[in-house]
């Protein structure tokens, strides 16, 4: 591996891991910040890395092992309480734009659910990872990413059938 | 992997959901999905959320990163707390600029040099900013062992060569090792002046026999002056102004010329 690669790597995944600390945290700043602890760790621990291969998973589990820890050093709340609602405003949503209502019921949602599931969803819907690399990411096996994206996955659906934004999403039984 | 016709497991229908389904069982999801317009419901609506999910969060990586997440300026933090162990690795680097080849410039219009010059300036920089870095041992056979140094470094390189004397124009000869290059061993002659400033002189046979006249190449952090004589290139590498080190690599080039 050179260093030089190593480092180029890191550098392209930082928007991802932003997207990722954004929706994980309440608000922006915490998730910069937890993205700078996570890049500071990572080049800590640059000297470890044998390969440039699974870099990207490899900041994602820096990450969350940063933020698993955040939680409990802050006596974080018990798992699916809701968080504030200061997070939309600093969520990334424009309000001219037409899915906001449905983003922002989304994202509301996704908030509302146990931290393990959202972590999942995050890491496998919208940063691309295989489930094995989540499963790495995460700690985990392969069988309980699926169960906690399954679960996750079913439990927004009918928090925003609830919500009846769309008719379409409507539970029909 | 999988039975293609085997019953549809749930977690199937999640890997459908997320394009991570093996192209075998493809065909099966889509007629259960078929013949299932719940379960293809639920699919949708999963489907659904997944691109909603996606939009709704990728302005958050379209903007630019800010500041304090700049990956340079935090190498540069962990550099000056000096407990990096990959200080001199990530000094290169930054000799360079980050990601590498495409840093560095040449002065006066001169088209950019390619392929054997940048190969030669690219190892003399990195083994300038690794070595005159280090501050315990810089040299592996200081000044003392002067005669030593330019036979083992000769018997290497299969070149002969003796550390250039730079000392009428103040610039102390501190001594010297053998380099390592993806070419091959070359010689690394290191001088500081009165005010601690580093200097090298570097020494590396190439496989071309071609020569090429003075170029002064200018990366990030340190400046230098390479050329080739028959061959064998030099560098001389810095934090000098331009015309200085032009001097000085005219100095060095008439001493090689004349001990060869």
């Amino acid at each position: 591996m050179t260093v030089s690669g190593v480092l180029t790597r890191i550098e392209a995944c930082i928007p991802a891991l932003r997207r990722y600390a954004a929706a994980l945290l309440r608000n922006r700043e915490d998730a910069d910040d937890l993205v700078h602890d996570c890049l500071v760790r990572a080049l800590d621990k640059l000297h470890t890395r044998r390969d440039e291969a699974d870099i990207r998973a490899w900041l994602f589990a820096i990450m969350h092992n940063l933020f698993i820890s955040q939680l409990r050093r802050a006596r974080a709340r018990p798992a699916g309480e809701p968080l504030d609602e200061t997070h939309e405003a600093s969520m990334s949503i424009r309000p001219d734009q037409e899915s906001s209502l449905l983003w922002r019921d989304l994202l509301r949602g996704l908030n509302q659910l146990p931290v393990e599931q959202r972590a999942v969803i995050l890491l496998v819907s919208v940063e691309d990872l295989s489930y094995a690399e989540a499963a790495s990411v995460l700690g985990i096996p392969v069988g309980t990413v699926m169960s906690r994206l399954a679960r996750g996955r079913e439990r927004l659906r009918q928090m925003i059938d609830e919500e009846a934004v769309r008719p379409a999403l409507r539970r029909v039984k | 992997m999988s039975d293609p016709n085997g019953p549809i497991a749930e977690e199937e229908l999640h890997a459908f959901v997320d394009n991570q389904l093996g192209p075998e069982r493809l065909p099966a999801v889509q007629r259960y999905l078929q013949d299932h317009p719940d379960v293809a419901r639920r699919v949708g609506a999963y489907r659904g959320q997944r691109d909603a999910l996606r939009a709704a969060l990728g302005g958050v990586a379209a903007e630019p990163i800010p500041p304090q997440l700049n990956l340079e300026a935090l190498i540069r933090q962990r550099l000056a707390q000096r407990r990096t162990p990959w200080r001199a690795a990530a000094a290169v680097l930054l000799a360079f600029g980050l990601g590498g080849a495409g840093g560095w410039l040449l002065h006066g219009g001169v088209p950019a040099p390619t392929g054997i010059m940048t190969l030669l300036a690219q190892q003399a920089v990195a083994n300038h900013v690794v070595y005159t870095a280090d501050r315990r041992r810089p040299t592996e056979l200081g000044a003392d062992q002067r005669d030593d140094l330019a036979r083992w470094v000769s018997n290497r390189l299969n070149h002969k060569v003796a550390p250039p004397d730079l000392s009428a124009d103040g610039y102390r000869y501190m001594g010297g090792r053998l380099a390592a290059t993806p070419d091959g061993p070359a010689g690394l002659f290191m001088y500081d002046d009165p005010q601690g400033m580093r200097l090298t002189v570097f020494v590396l046979p190439m496989n071309a026999a071609s020569s090429r006249p003075i170029q002064h190449v200018d990366f990030a952090h340190v400046d230098g002056c390479a050329w080739i004589d028959q061959g064998v290139g030099y560098t001389v590498v810095g934090k000098l102004p331009p015309t200085e080190l032009k001097r000085i690599a005219e100095l060095v080039r008439a001493q090689f010329n004349g001990s060869t």
